[in-house]
């Protein structure tokens, strides 16, 4: 994905466009599972959990200044 | 140009460390609300599928075929490996993916999704020779 096309899709979560989220949660869906395992598996709570969690902070992230 | 990118590239390295502390601190609030859920409850009023093993099921457990101790011995090395290698062993064998779509996935390449695959081999072949389970 390019730069650009990230600035924009972040732009727009945090506008709060469900389709940018979505295409976040894809592109970090790594990481966002690395952290829903509770003894070596995936705990699917817990990753909705964090998903939930995500869509109610992604709106305080600032966005620095170019 | 460059400069525009670099700019780009730090908004992207800053939002990766702001959402690893983000989830991270879900995590955590996640598993102190679950913890505070359990409950000490007396052995008398458990249901009778939740009650301790007592003779009976000892028996069930030695009559046991090999081929319950491999596989148990297998998902011990399994959970040994890294997640990321984990992951990558569960999307091929299990969910039946391709290494070209795991590496778009991951964004990595397919020679990455080999390589780690190889090496996830290779450690479960150790670990199970331990056992004495291959040769």
């Amino acid at each position: 994905m390019k730069p650009e096309e990230f600035r924009r899709i972040l732009e727009d979560a945090i506008m709060g466009s469900h389709e940018a989220l979505e295409k976040i949660f894809e592109l970090y869906e790594p990481l966002i599972n690395k952290y829903s395992r509770i003894g070596g598996k995936l705990d699917e709570d817990l990753r909705q959990y964090i998903l939930i969690h995500i869509a109610l902070n992604i709106s305080k992230f600032t966005i620095p200044i170019r | 140009m460059n400069h525009q990118q670099d700019n780009e590239d730090i908004l992207r390295g800053c939002f990766t460390k702001w959402l690893d502390i983000v989830i991270y601190r879900a995590r955590l609030k996640y598993l102190r609300e679950t913890e505070e859920k359990l409950e000490i409850v007396s052995i008398e009023v458990l249901p009778e599928g939740n009650q301790p093993v007592y003779e009976d099921d000892l028996r069930k457990v030695e009559s046991m075929t090999d081929f319950d101790f491999v596989e148990e011995r297998l998902a011990d090395a399994f959970a040994k490996l890294p997640i990321k290698r984990q992951e990558i062993l569960t999307m091929l064998f299990v969910e039946g993916k391709k290494p070209e779509e795991i590496a778009e996935k991951l964004n990595c390449s397919a020679q990455h999704v080999y390589d780690q695959k190889y090496q996830a081999l290779k450690k479960l072949r150790v670990e199970l020779k331990k056992g004495g389970d291959i040769k």
